[in-house]
């Protein structure tokens, strides 16, 4: 209920934001903060996906995990690329590039199918991450244009996006400063540790 | 906003960059005045609503919303500033049309805001040069300018003052200096690259950017925060913008009336004093037509708005435009040529790094054309400076790369190698064929005739984006650059932002609509100091110029009041 709270009271207080900003021009804008917060404040057990069937979104959280898994810091499906991704494709993507990302997925059930006899999320660990490392050889093989991306190439880079772009990805596994106040042009790497989020 | 009451001493039309700068010196100078902006009120800090963001924030995590883009900012969603954290300070193309032919495309980048695009610019600032202010009648495109770098020099100055200039000093004569806050710092890979491109080509310099971001505090604003996302707003007036610098100048004087929402259809024509009388203004929300009278009008709308009200200001003595006798009015529109260069790896250099995000690049300053004696002859006229940087990849470098896995994790926890980019600013001639009209039927949705826009480079132009390639991929070639490869994302005119041009200054009334003075020549008590008035583009950004030339216009143009010459 606290999530439930948070997303009305947020609900509220862009509502009055919006009276103040006043005008057609800041209501998409406030329209993508709602969608924004709703997605991080839902807990797991209560989000449901919009564009993915819930099968999908376990298939997209489980490759998307493989590619940035848990180490030392939470992998691809804590920290919810599999909702990111979802958000994209309902609400940015167009139809057609909608249909292509899903008959990608469908196409890893079916090779899934051939390589270990049963869809993807049946198979073993082992025998998921030896399809994947096969589809990541073949995307990367050739430099198609953006529009003629292999299906893991976009997965890919939405996992990443989506990962790097996360609490834990920026401030976590990599470094991240919102305000760093100054600027130095040459400085040890040591000091900063790891790479900037932004 | 302010109670004065009309007829106004002086109406300014716009709110960027320039309207902002005449509002402030008419203020200042005791004038009350209105400024009237298209737009909608925007409040400094309060409504810079995505400044406080993290990228976790946004709903699609900086992709943006592709078919929203397609469908309702076809144009603005193609300049580097727009985004999601950005986009409520561009405006929608669907609601905001203008024509252009299906052979000549043009972008047309707007901010419809109090403000307009001083929230958005680049903020690089250049000053011109009198091998700018001569090219035209050194190579007979254009009209000769009517002022020389001695007449802009002061007022040069006096901006650079009040805006916060970091910078290098570099003693060119045809990039003069200016009073400057401490530069920003090079990174590791730019001080070799610099050091390198020096040593092969004498002559070549590399400098970090004249840029408005304040490297320390400057009349109670900034220092900026080094975040580098300066199009969502700055609440710590980290940059120069109307509404952190001039706007509240001009509030302090008590003088200001600041309208928003109000869309300028015509500035009204008095026959019998030959003078301008004021403005017809259409409400943007209710569409209601109201009018304001003005002793002194500067319009500052931009420079495609500002041909626009001109040409629909109609009258029996002006039926083709206000101002246009000439003929002139809307012609020699011009842009930068800009995207295209080239890019490389900087060997080395692997233990070292930054801290924060730099606002702003570095620069290589023009170096074709400059009449310097023995210099390589070339294929074309003027020139082009590079603006030019080196930071290290980031995890996005794994989208393009084979693996994953906990070794790709620990991969892209490690900075990527140093990337050296070059990328060409070039001058466009001024060309009478490129010019913009009102068509004669289709109107807005406030009944304005839309514009037409007919814009598109000619061979000087190409050749310059040809020699910047080549250029730009020998000079990495001899700073020890790996993976040197060139690119060139050409793009219709305007994509520089640059658009300026379509009421040119000149000392000849038959072929020029303003004087020295940024004054028509046809109506004494009516300016224009936005880019419409230039005359020349130059190869550096324009603002500073704009500002420079509004300053000098504003106090020209008050002393003439005060001699009851207007």
């Amino acid at each position: 209920m606290q999530h439930l709270q948070d997303v009305i009271d947020r609900r509220e207080a862009l509502r009055r934001a919006a009276l103040l900003l006043g005008g057609a021009l800041a209501a998409p804008t406030v329209a993508g903060v709602l969608a924004g917060c709703e997605a991080r404040s839902v807990p797991d057990a209560a989000w449901r996906p919009r564009a993915l069937t819930p099968d999908q979104a376990d298939l997209v959280a489980t490759i998307a995990d493989h590619i940035l898994p848990e180490t030392d810091t939470p992998g691809a499906r804590a920290v919810g690329v599999h909702r990111f991704i979802d958000a994209m494709l309902a609400e940015s993507y167009a139809a057609e590039d909608r249909a292509r990302f899903l008959a990608g997925l469908a196409d890893v059930d079916a090779r899934a199918r051939q390589t270990c006899g049963r869809a993807f999320l049946q198979c073993t660990t082992t025998d998921q991450r030896g399809l994947l490392l096969q589809m990541d050889r073949e995307a990367f093989a050739t430099t198609p244009a953006p529009e003629e991306a292999p299906f893991f190439r976009t997965m890919k880079e939405l996992t990443l996006v989506g990962y790097y772009t996360s609490e834990v990805g920026a401030t976590r596994e990599l470094r991240h400063a919102p305000v760093p106040g100054r600027f130095d042009g040459c400085v040890p790497l040591a000091e900063i540790g790891r790479a900037w989020a932004v | 906003m302010g109670g004065v009451s009309e007829p106004y001493d002086a109406i300014v039309v716009g709110s960027g960059i320039t309207g902002g700068w005449a509002a402030k010196e008419l203020c200042e100078k005791g004038l009350r005045t209105l400024v009237l902006e298209r737009g909608r009120h925007v409040e400094h800090g309060r409504d810079y609503v995505t400044e406080w963001w993290q990228p976790w924030q946004f709903a699609h995590r900086g992709l943006g919303e592709q078919q929203l883009y397609e469908r309702d900012y076809p144009i603005q969603s193609k300049n580097y500033a727009f985004g999601e954290a950005t986009r409520h300070f561009f405006v929608n193309d669907r609601e905001h049309p203008y024509i252009t032919p299906d052979d000549k495309p043009f972008r047309w980048i707007r901010g419809y805001q109090l403000g307009g695009r001083s929230l958005i610019w680049g903020r690089l600032c250049w000053r011109w040069s009198d091998l700018d202010f001569e090219a035209n009648r050194r190579d007979g495109h254009g009209v000769d300018w009517p002022i020389r770098y001695r007449d802009l020099a002061p007022w040069y100055d006096y901006v650079e003052r009040f805006v916060g200039v970091s910078g290098e000093r570099l003693g060119l004569p045809h990039l003069p200096d200016g009073e400057f806050l401490p530069p920003w710092e090079m990174t590791c890979a730019e001080r070799h690259v610099k050091q390198a491109i020096e040593r092969a080509f004498p002559g070549r310099r590399m400098m970090v950017t004249r840029v408005a971001n304040l490297t320390r505090a400057h009349h109670g604003r900034g220092p900026c925060q080094a975040r580098n996302q300066c199009a969502r707003g700055c609440s710590f007036g980290g940059y120069f913008s109307s509404l952190s610098a001039t706007l509240p100048a001009a509030r302090k004087t008590g003088r200001l009336t600041v309208v928003t929402d109000a869309i300028v259809e015509s500035v009204l024509y008095d026959t019998r004093k030959d003078r301008a009388a004021g403005v017809r203004v259409i409400d943007a929300n209710t569409g209601g037509e109201r009018e304001y009278a003005g002793r002194l009008i500067f319009l500052c709308a931009s420079t495609l708005a500002t041909a626009q009200i001109l040409l629909n200001s109609k009258s029996r003595r002006f039926p083709s435009g206000l101002a246009n006798s000439s003929g002139e009015l809307g012609h020699n529109l011009m842009d930068h040529i800009s995207k295209a260069g080239a890019t490389g790896i900087v060997p080395g250099l692997e233990d070292k790094y930054v801290y924060g995000r730099r606002p702003t690049g570095t620069y290589i300053p023009r170096f074709r054309n400059l009449g310097a004696h023995g210099e390589e002859k070339v294929a074309f006229l003027r020139g082009y400076g590079i603006q030019a940087g080196a930071s290290r990849e980031g995890w996005s470098r794994g989208a393009s790369e084979p693996g994953l896995g906990a070794d790709l994790k620990l991969r892209l926890r490690e900075p990527g190698p140093w990337e050296m980019s070059l990328q060409g600013y070039g001058e466009c001639l001024p060309r009478h064929e490129n010019y913009v009209e009102l068509d004669p039927e289709r109107k807005d949705r406030w009944g304005i005739p839309l514009l037409r826009v007919h814009c598109a480079w000619s061979e000087n132009e190409r050749a310059i984006r040809e020699d910047v390639k080549s250029q730009a991929a020998e000079m990495l070639e001899a700073a020890g650059c790996r993976s040197v490869e060139t690119y060139d994302h050409d793009g219709p005119p305007g994509f520089s932002v640059h658009e300026m041009g379509t009421a040119r200054m000149g000392s000849d009334p038959k072929t020029s609509v303003l004087n020295a003075y940024n004054q028509a020549h046809d109506v004494p008590n009516l300016f224009v100091s936005d880019g419409a008035c230039m005359a020349s583009s130059s190869c550096v950004n324009p603002s500073l110029t704009y500002m420079a030339l509004t300053a000098r216009a504003a106090d020209y143009a008050v002393s003439e009041l005060k001699r009851r010459n207007l």
